[in-house]
């Protein structure tokens, strides 16, 4: 037979890890009120035949939050077969509060005294046996952190599953007692699950929804009201309050006689780092500085350097054991340095009449033969290269110059300017003055270098280095498995397939892991010292202005590693409208997923800018407040968030263990993504790019499927500047999964060109975008509907198919209108635009909301007849 | 007096809780209830930080308002 022990106890005592320590499961354990939003099941390590399930942590068993609800119908309509109850010894009195009324159930409880280190540590004692003799059941002492007790407890709790032996304590005064037994009478014909008494009580206390299951009649709801109204009026007080304060004084006689306070409570360690972090003033800044730097390190230096070696390295040529990649990418620099000055240096000679052609033949032989070599150096002594500033780089333009010309584009290619639009034009016949002008334009500050006989002669000797002295090389993927797929005669689609379409894709999604694992580790960090807790309550006074809670923000921060988590951490908020808000605004911050999106945008269109990234946080965390602002005046989300009232953990240094374990479970989940819908996402996008509608292979992507099906919806996204298929198509595979958008850019443009350090991957990128259009696309796949996943946890939570299409088109149609601004405020100001469109759409914007200010606070006008 | 107004550091006993609501409730589960003592320990702009029956409680200003205290005898 199958016994079931239910984990109950106040928030934050430890049940999540008592939970991984007995069943060996690697659920995260966090250290704020809420961590656990969803009831969880395994089996006992040491007897199978034994199911633990963890629930949330609950105050009392009168539901305030969803959580709690979760908990409490667990316990009345599945019937564990016993309860075990985690107690936090340092915390007892409020923590016997909840055991009251877990007794009260009927069903056996065993109580696992938890943190008895930190007990014993302050001075106090517990007498265990007058703890379990006043509240009469089992007390054993446990520490879930290291592991003792563990075991004992759980026998116990089969034990007493098996015996049904329940307490037998009174914890009312006789008046109560009085007053419960004559509600118990109104419900003498029911039966219930668990214990009558338990009902009688919460009927007494006038719980709503308690009433509502029983179907009472109405004659009996009547003497129900009078046993209340009479009760109340006996007290002075609401009978949840009477019943609330007969529990705290039989609490207060058990606590009285069973522990003994040792020294004085005086300011402990957390208070004392309260004082600083919630301090009026400095709490602001210190927690912009806390963000900062998690961001800092897990976006702009670590994060990205390690991303730079998966995308290069791992998903590009190659890299090297131990990490001297750097090294030798500075020999290919110099080398390419060299190759630069031979070429210019070449070009010079051709100017001044020299032929050049015997020479370059023998600089590619296998084996050259020097004395011609020689004799192209001793004629061109007297030769020199002189450097040509973008000045002379234009007269050379309108001259034809074609070896000036090519002196200074290889300058310009050098210093990463693309160029292959340029070199094609300049070629044409008819070359388009525009694009000859904007690379003008672009290479203003270029200037080629000088170089004469003795520089030309030091560069020859330069060899191109060979990646293996440098360590051991590892090579790339892409290039094992092209060797690999060339030593079996792989057809040339099969290539294309495995190389372009599944490598270039999940390799892009697979090269931000490492930034992504870095993310969740700080994250994890945040919440296990118990910072997380008083982020909330720092940003409730702000909050609260734009008609939000603190408890807001804790779902946004999560939210910033994974929206799915981080929609269901709105769980913790009391009041109902503020969640649906709560819920529909968190995926405005860009999570672990959109990182990708905007390291993209970043990388190619704004040279690694420092402000993008930070940009896009704000843009979320405005979309947000605006959210609130707008939201809040309508009728459904009405009203004022309800009082903040949180219990704070105290801090302790985050065990390290735990923060690995939860990195890799977020990281794993995020592999296993890419290994499994990011594939198939890709192979189909790959599919469908690389086939027409007659199912013949493409040459030109331009020609397939993809492209016809991305030309239907591209028309939507024309306003927003980036009306091209390409974009079109990777905002809608962005809604598998947000890194989905890099996967499929690297799919359409084939990223095995990315091997080449990018560059030819962003200027394709480059062609496509202006620096506003891809701003205006980031912004728009940032903050419209988010991906799948998160999606079906918005329907979920919101438990309602209405709420979650409602989520969806205000958040695709404010990132339609956010994107739509960019864009045309951009195109005015710097791509000299007209200014006549934004500023009429700013009009009409700033008119609807006004609108919907005046009409709400119409509403709101009293009706005094 | 309020818990809005009192000194930090100073214990105070709970003279009345106004209001019926949800929040107050909630606060009775956490153990602020009438007699009892409590301490606190930090303040921001009217939010507060108390120390009741050794756990610390966050509440907002609107709530704060409504807890009435006494300084306790020590």
């Amino acid at each position: 037979m199958n016994i079931k022990i239910a984990l109950a106890g106040n928030p934050n005592c430890g049940k999540t890890t008592l939970y991984n320590a007995i069943t060996g499961s690697t659920e995260y354990v966090g250290n704020r009120p809420g961590v656990t939003v969803e009831e969880k099941e395994a089996k006992l390590k040491w007897n199978k035949e034994v199911i633990i399930m963890d629930l949330p942590g609950i105050y009392s068993l009168s539901p305030y939050t969803s959580e709690e609800v979760i908990s409490r119908e667990y316990i009345i309509e599945k019937t564990p077969d016993v309860i075990l109850n985690v107690v936090d010894g340092s915390n007892i009195e409020r923590n016997l509060y909840l055991t009251t009324q877990l007794i009260e159930t009927g069903i056996p409880v065993v109580i696992g005294l938890n943190m008895m280190d930190i007990v014993n540590k302050s001075g106090d004692v517990i007498d265990i046996s007058k703890l379990e003799k006043t509240l009469d059941c089992p007390v054993i002492p446990i520490s879930a952190l290291k592991g003792t007790g563990l075991k004992e407890v759980c026998e116990k709790a089969v034990k007493m599953a098996e015996s049904k032996k329940t307490s037998n304590i009174k914890i009312f005064s006789n008046k109560i007692e009085n007053y419960i037994s004559q509600t118990k009478e109104l419900i003498k014909d029911i039966d219930f699950t668990i214990s009558k008494k338990w009902f009688a009580v919460k009927i007494f206390e006038n719980d709503e929804e308690i009433i509502k299951t029983l179907n009472l009649n109405n004659n009996k709801k009547s003497i129900l009201d009078n046993i209340i109204s009479s009760a109340e009026k006996d007290f002075d007080d609401d009978t949840e309050s009477i019943i609330t304060n007969e529990r705290y004084t039989f609490i207060e006689k058990t606590v009285a006689s069973a522990v003994k306070k040792g020294s004085k409570e005086k300011l402990s360690f957390s208070d004392k780092i309260d004082k600083i972090v919630t301090n009026r003033i400095a709490a602001l800044p210190i927690f912009a500085v806390v963000m900062f730097i998690v961001y800092y390190i897990s976006v702009t230096s670590i994060g990205s350097d390690l991303t730079d070696w998966a995308n290069d390295g791992v998903f590009g040529d190659g890299w090297h054991l131990p990490f001297t990649t750097e090294k030798y990418n500075e020999s290919v620099e110099n080398f390419e340095n060299a190759q630069l000055k031979i070429d210019t240096f070449k070009s010079a000679a051709l100017e001044n009449g020299i032929d050049t052609e015997a020479f370059e033949e023998q600089m590619e032989a296998e084996e050259p033969d020097i004395s011609v070599i020689n004799e192209f150096i001793e004629k061109t002594k007297y030769i020199k290269a002189e450097p040509i500033d973008n000045n002379a780089f234009t007269t050379a333009v309108k001259e034809k110059d074609f070896p000036k010309i090519n002196i200074f584009v290889a300058a310009a290619e050098a210093n990463e300017i693309p160029a292959d639009v340029f070199k094609e034009e300049i070629e044409s016949e008819n070359p388009n003055q525009e694009i000859i002008n904007s690379f003008i334009a672009d290479t203003k500050d270029i200037v080629s270098e000088e170089v004469d006989n003795f520089a030309f002669v030091e560069a020859l000797e330069i060899e191109e280095p060979n990646p293996e002295e440098f360590g051991i090389w590892v090579p790339g993927i892409p290039v094992l498995a092209e060797s690999a797929l060339d030593s079996i005669n792989a057809s040339e689609w099969v290539k294309s397939l495995v190389l372009d379409g599944i490598i270039g894709g999940v390799g892009a999604v697979l090269g931000f892991v490492p930034q992504i694992l870095i993310l969740f580790f700080l994250l994890a960090i945040l919440e296990d010292c118990g910072y997380m807790a008083r982020i909330a309550f720092i940003l409730d006074r702000i909050f609260r202005k734009f008609g939000l809670s603190g408890k807001s923000f804790i779902p946004v921060i999560v939210g910033t590693g994974c929206g799915v988590p981080g929609i269901m951490a709105s769980r913790t908020i009391e009041n109902n409208n503020d969640r649906r808000l709560t819920i529909m605004t968190t995926t405005f911050i860009p999570c672990g997923a959109k990182l990708p999106i905007i390291a993209l945008i970043a990388g190619a269109l704004f040279k690694n800018a420092g402000w993008v990234a930070p940009s896009a946080y704000f843009l979320g965390i405005f979309a947000i407040i605006f959210s609130g602002i707008v939201l809040k005046r309508l009728q459904a989300f009405k009203g004022d968030p309800a009082p903040f009232v949180m219990e704070l953990p105290a801090y302790h240094f985050p065990a390290v263990k735990g923060l690995f374990i939860h990195m890799w479970d977020k990281g794993k989940a995020f592999i296993k993504k890419a290994g499994t819908i990011i594939f198939l996402a890709c192979a189909v996008i790959w599919f469908l790019q690389s086939f027409n509608l007659n199912l013949e292979m493409v040459e030109n992507a331009e020609d397939s499927m993809l492209a016809s099906l991305g030309k239907i919806i591209a028309p939507l996204f024309k306003p927003l500047g980036f009306g091209n298929w390409e974009a079109s198509v990777a905002t809608v595979t962005g809604l598998v999964a947000k890194e989905n958008v890099v996967g499929t850019f690297g799919v359409l443009y084939g990223v095995e060109d990315v091997a080449e350090n990018g560059v030819e991957y962003w200027a394709m990128l480059r062609e496509a975008f202006t620096p506003v259009t891809a701003y205006a696309f980031l912004a728009f796949n940032l903050l419209c509907a988010p991906c799948f996943a998160a999606i079906g946890a918005i329907r979920r939570e919101m438990a309602s198919f209405k709420w979650t299409v409602f989520a969806i088109i205000y958040q695709t149609l404010l990132a339609y209108v956010a994107a739509l601004l960019i864009n045309l405020w951009g195109t005015a100001i710097w791509l000299n635009g007209s200014f006549a469109a934004p500023i009429i759409l700013t009009i009409i914007i700033i008119g609807f909301i006004l609108f919907i200010f005046i009409n709400s606070s119409k509403k709101t006008v009293p009706i005094t007849a | 007096m309020p818990l809005t107004m009192v000194k930090s550091g100073e214990p105070q006993t709970i003279r009345k809780i106004n209001g019926k609501d949800d929040t107050k409730k909630f606060l009775e589960t956490l153990g602020i209830i009438k007699g009892e003592k409590l301490t606190v320990l930090t303040k921001t702009g009217g939010n507060v930080i108390v120390n009741v029956k050794n756990s610390r409680i966050a509440i907002s200003k609107s709530m704060a308002m409504r807890i009435l205290v006494q300084e306790a005898v020590k």
